[in-house]
């Protein structure tokens, strides 16, 4: 195995990258996606393996100072043997070869040979050239062949100019194991960065698309925003609270001398590689007109309900309608569990009228582990869900 | 609508200027005056911002060529694939971005990225009088270059993503393209993503200028002369 030193990816891919596989890390122009293969090339280095870096569009010295500029990292001081094949590499073949086969054979030879000679044991490779100078399929024939890839894993980086024809081809044909694309959800500027889990040959990983941030030359997956509602005192604000690593509330005492909240609760997390924003609305009618607003641009939902007052079930329903919650992914966590109560799941889904693939939880947000594990399953159902 | 002022009072004055999302191709034949005329095209105006991407001189030359023609540097970013061939080292600022070389087409749409970005953060010195979307005029120097290093159908793609980014964000795009160095075939592909396509030549007694795809615009030659960064047209 090798790391991509990216948390979430590494989580989702059962610990990393496995030896003598192919990756390709497909890049939308304008995007801020080469950390993931620079961050891939130090992970490499760092767990001391030999490296092959394959550059034609720069020399050695301006591939390693990019490094430098985007890593903050040395990548030669890691521990683990680079060896670089850089443009001056392909100018001289190019110089020497002039018919695309020639030079398609003096890259095969070159490559082999570097291979076999350093004891290689990752191969990473900027295509672009490459497939430029011979063609996709010669250039695809450069990898390392099925008989090396028992030792050899590769990792591709290329800029997709062709868009979802060329990773669906990629795709159909096997000839990477793991496709990531990476993306901009662009207006005026790019707004946000994406990557999407395209394949994974060896696990049943569905395709999924995931934000990130790059933060302090690290590339931190991102859920900028999931919503907690349900009818007051359901525990909201204790729930936003232990899911958080950090927070705050925005609570008044109300006439009754119980605390309620007039705006929103906010917290941040880190969890399993994710940097997660959570909004926890007001449960009151009189809030419901901010309600739309808070909403807006949440990537899923948790509605918590309070098991003990199942007389709340029409102000939950009126909380779900006001949040569009049919449109983003939903997850129910019924709250105050270990105390007496009547309710069950076949009830809450009748009433909320509720699709068989919404889960239903029973918890008390007393517990961080049952919070968290409300917070997994939405996480789980961000990353699958189309958006 | 927001329209951009060229300085070519045959384009100005018929349409009030270029419309945004407009790419305009300057066809230049080697020791004319096309390049300054892209530059006097870039040239931002009060409120607006310029994005020049160069393959010929490095950034520090060409933020010296801006000072002398009095341009407002303050607007300008710049993408210098130049520099880093000979001082590998050297490192990004806020308004100018290096990427390794004109092949680098990966680091170049990054770089792009990142200093409109950084315009529409706020991060250049502000302007007395903001506008918004901020009026963006992004030029290419050159696109002779550029196909040295690239071939013609990847070029075309690339800038195929460019000009629909410009076009979203109501910018403007100028290429230069030395128009004897390549096949009919290069040139038509080119004019495919253009608007407005200016044709330069050089005489004895002068520079002159030819529009075309401007309905209404004069399409004869006309003289004009750069001055201090700005263009006029000889009557």
């Amino acid at each position: 195995m090798i790391r991509t030193g990216i948390t979430g990816i590494d989580e989702m891919l059962g610990s990393g990258i496995p030896r003598g596989t192919r990756v390709v890390f497909s890049l939308e122009p304008g995007v801020e996606g080469r950390m993931f293969m620079m961050r891939t090339i130090a992970s490499a280095l760092s767990e001391k393996k030999n490296v092959c870096i394959l550059s034609p569009h720069c020399t050695g010295r301006v591939f390693i100072s990019e490094c430098m500029e985007i890593l903050e990292i040395d990548i030669l001081k890691l521990g683990g043997k680079a060896v670089i094949l850089d443009s001056t590499v392909r100018e001289s073949i190019n110089s020497r070869e002039k018919k695309v086969t020639s030079r398609k054979l003096a890259w095969k030879k070159l490559i082999e040979e570097t291979l076999e000679q350093h004891s290689i044991d990752v191969f990473f490779v900027y295509f672009d050239l490459l497939y430029e100078d011979l063609g996709l399929m010669k250039a695809l024939d450069l990898l390392p062949t099925a008989r090396e890839r028992d030792r050899v894993t590769t990792v591709v980086e290329h800029l997709n100019l062709e868009g979802d024809s060329l990773i669906s081809r990629f795709a159909s044909e096997n000839i990477f194991d793991l496709i990531i694309s990476i993306h901009s959800a662009f207006t005026l500027v790019p707004f946000f960065n994406f990557f999407t889990l395209e394949y994974v040959s060896w696990a049943r990983i569905p395709r999924r698309s995931i934000p990130y941030t790059v933060a302090g030359r690290n590339i931190r997956l991102y859920i900028p925003k999931i919503i907690i509602t349900g009818p007051p005192a359901s525990g909201k604000s204790t729930f936003v609270s232990n899911a958080s690593d950090s927070g705050i509330s925005v609570d008044r005492g109300d006439l009754d001398g119980y605390r309620t909240t007039v705006a929103m609760d906010l917290g941040w997390l880190h969890f399993r590689g994710f940097d997660i924003t959570i909004f926890g609305t007001p449960g009151q009618p009189r809030f419901d007109p901010i309600i739309p607003q808070l909403v807006k641009n949440a990537m899923g939902i948790i509605l918590l309900l309070d098991a003990t007052r199942p007389d709340r079930f029409v102000r939950a329903k009126e909380l779900l309608d006001l949040a569009h919650a049919e449109k983003l992914p939903l997850v129910i966590a019924v709250n105050k569990s270990d105390l007496p109560h009547q309710m069950d799941e076949v009830t809450i889904r009748k009433v909320l009228n509720l699709r068989d693939d919404i889960p239903v939880f029973f918890i008390s947000a007393l517990k961080r582990p049952d919070v968290h594990y409300v917070v997994e399953s939405m996480v789980d159902r961000i990353t699958r869900h189309p958006y | 609508m927001y329209t951009y002022k060229t300085g070519i009072s045959l384009i100005d004055e018929v349409k009030g200027g270029i419309s945004p999302g407009s790419n305009v191709l300057i066809l230049a034949p080697s020791m004319s005056s096309g390049e300054k005329l892209g530059y006097a095209i870039m040239r931002p105006q009060e409120g607006e911002f310029a994005l020049v991407l160069t393959t010929v001189m490095r950034s520090v030359d060409l933020l010296d060529f801006f000072s002398s023609e009095e341009f407002n540097r303050d607007a300008i970013g710049v993408i210098d694939s130049v520099t880093k061939l000979s001082t590998p080292d050297v490192s990004d600022t806020t308004q100018v971005k290096y990427v390794s070389s004109p092949s680098d087409l990966t680091g170049i749409g990054i770089k792009f990225s990142s200093l409109v970005e950084s315009i529409f953060n706020g991060e250049f010195p502000p302007s007395d009088q903001a506008l918004f979307p901020p009026p963006i005029r992004f030029y290419i120097d050159s696109l002779t270059t550029l196909l040295m290093y690239r071939k013609l159908e990847v070029l075309y793609q690339f800038l195929h993503v460019m000009t629909s980014k410009l076009k979203k964000m109501e910018a403007i795009g100028i290429y230069i393209l030395n128009n004897e160095s390549f096949d009919e075939r290069t040139l038509s592909l080119m004019k495919q993503l253009m608007n407005v396509v200016i044709e330069v030549k050089s005489e004895q007694h002068g520079d002159f200028l030819r529009i075309r795809g401007v309905p209404g615009a004069p399409q004869e030659w006309v003289q004009f002369k750069i001055h201090k960064g700005t263009l006029e047209m000889v009557a």
